[in-house]
């Protein structure tokens, strides 16, 4: 039967490897995000946004 | 020795939890936390987490009360925890409300990892709705926490919150039946069947939803553990925390009951002359307590709103619960609770052996019961005779039942008699008094302007 092999898992078992995985691929979006940014720091100054520079309410 | 109520099984000091227990005495409900428990429970106040938690309304308050209240042989201590007027289930909720239970779980579960704590536990049942906030009052649920080891509650927070809320972003079938069908949560397996396809092109339900029905747990590799930590554990909850924010608790293409008041012109004069004769009904009545079924969008229940009532508002379509619960922070009191229930089919008892969960009318009493617009689709629509409503009503209300009456001859109901061969053709104004008249005694009666509805207010005469 389909989805038999979940009704004996204990709650912590059954999803330690999927805690684990999800957390490596979140650790690594991260990672790369990261990565992306200071990538595109460095290539691409920042600049100020033209509504920055002309709105007369921004000091 | 404890004594516990006879008459009320399901605080007769039987738990699922061998932490504890929730037992009944002199009208009180207390909580008692077994020996197996004394060092969490300790943990839990000397690392502050307690105080903090209960502090920001996060966690119910208690009062410790082993001196004067001892328990059962192998207590630890007795707690008289602060009591709570009314006890709503995950499947009388809309979908809002099981996100913000959901997300309070996280929430707490972070602030626990900073002190060294965890919850052993995710389900919605310890979360309750007190003034129109969520309220966790399971106590007994943290544990401690080394570090190191993932959330033993992840799977059960799934099945719980994630991914009924999943079904409902893609289906738009509100939370609350999925809930009645798998109150101990949604499998996997079996959300993923009802999933369309394109769910699996987001990241977050595969992760969290389609993963779970790929991975065998048999092929664990034995001894050793992939290593995890705290860290890890704070990312995964981050990420849950984010994509129950992200995800759509409306969908309000299949119209329900939601626009009955705003739609109709013929509305625009009859809600003006039903509002000033309700105003003048509900004036000065002496009530801590409302009941409203049928409540619609809550628009009488908000009428309500400034005095001070605790009111339980009640509709079959959760699009309605969910707009009155989502208009609360606006409202000059928040005590107010939308539960999404029908009332030709209230909730049921539930749990083991039926006892652990009351039933809706077991719990629904209030000094006032409303019942606007309703009757004509409890008699014509769902063929319910008026002595049978009358009972019921009497049953629920304690004082005051304020009942429109909607003539055969009116439109809507018209409307609902259209296409049917057989409805209870008594339905008629002196059998709807004379069935009332054996419960209740005709206070006012009030014509609403420009139509044939009467407003009614009653008052109880017999005891329940």
């Amino acid at each position: 039967m389909i989805g038999n092999f979940l009704l004996y898992i204990d709650p912590g078992s059954g999803s330690y490897l999927i805690q684990v995985i999800i957390a490596a691929v979140l650790g690594a979006a991260f990672f790369f995000k990261n990565l992306w940014w200071k990538f595109r720091s460095f290539f691409i100054k920042p600049k100020k946004k033209p509504s920055e520079k002309n709105d007369p309410n921004i000091p | 020795m404890i004594q516990t109520s006879p008459d009320d099984p399901i605080w007769s000091g039987y738990s699922r939890d061998p932490s504890g227990f929730m037992f009944k005495l002199n009208d009180q409900y207390y909580r008692q936390v077994n020996q197996l428990y004394a060092g969490d429970y300790d943990l839990l106040l000397s690392s502050g987490l307690y105080h903090e938690l209960s502090g920001k309304n996060m966690l119910v308050s208690h009062e410790d009360v082993s001196g004067s209240v001892p328990g059962t042989p192998g207590y630890y201590r007795t707690l008289l925890p602060r009591q709570l007027p009314f006890i709503s289930y995950p499947y009388e909720w809309s979908p809002s409300q099981l996100r913000d239970a959901g997300l309070l779980t996280l929430r707490i579960t972070r602030m626990a990892m900073e002190k060294g704590m965890i919850l052993k536990d995710a389900t919605p049942f310890n979360v309750q709705f007190v003034e129109g906030r969520p309220l966790f009052i399971d106590t007994l649920s943290f544990k401690a926490y080394d570090g190191a080891g993932p959330w033993i509650a992840y799977r059960q927070f799934c099945e719980c919150f994630l991914f009924p809320l999943y079904l409902h972003h893609y289906l738009g079938t509100g939370t609350h039946r999925l809930l009645g069908a798998w109150p101990e949560g949604i499998p996997a397996i079996q959300a993923a069947r009802m999933l369309p396809g394109r769910s699996r092109l987001n990241a977050g339900a595969w992760m969290h939803l389609f993963l779970q029905t790929k991975i065998r747990t048999d092929k664990l590799p034995g001894g050793r553990r992939p290593a995890f930590s705290a860290v890890h554990l704070q990312r995964l909850l981050t990420h849950l925390e984010s994509i129950l924010q992200k995800l759509s608790t409306d969908n309000f293409s299949d119209k329900g009951w939601s626009g009955y008041y705003e739609d109709t012109i013929l509305s625009q004069a009859y809600l003006a002359g039903k509002e000033r004769c309700f105003l003048e009904l509900i004036d000065q009545l002496p009530m801590a307590s409302a009941l409203d079924l049928g409540a619609n969008d809550g628009y009488f229940t908000r009428l309500m709103a400034h005095k001070k009532v605790r009111i339980m508002a009640v509709d079959a379509d959760w699009q309605c619960m969910e707009t009155l619960y989502r208009s609360l922070p606006g409202l000059p009191s928040r005590d107010i609770l939308p539960l999404c229930l029908d009332i030709a089919d209230p909730t049921p008892p539930g749990g083991f052996a039926g006892t652990e969960r009351k039933s809706f009318t077991a719990r629904a009493k209030a000094d006032l019961v409303m019942a606007l617009a309703l009757i004509h689709h409890l008699t014509l629509s769902r063929n319910i005779p008026l002595p049978a409503l009358a009972a019921y009503f009497a049953q629920l209300a304690d004082q005051y039942l304020i009942i429109e009456f909607v003539p055969l001859t009116d439109e809507k109901a018209q409307a609902l008699i259209r296409n049917k061969d057989s409805y209870h053709s008594d339905y008629n104004i002196e059998n709807f008094e004379s069935s009332f008249s054996g419960y209740f005694r005709i206070e006012r009666k009030m014509q609403i302007e420009q139509t044939g509805r009467i407003l009614y207010r009653m008052r109880k005469t017999t005891q329940s």
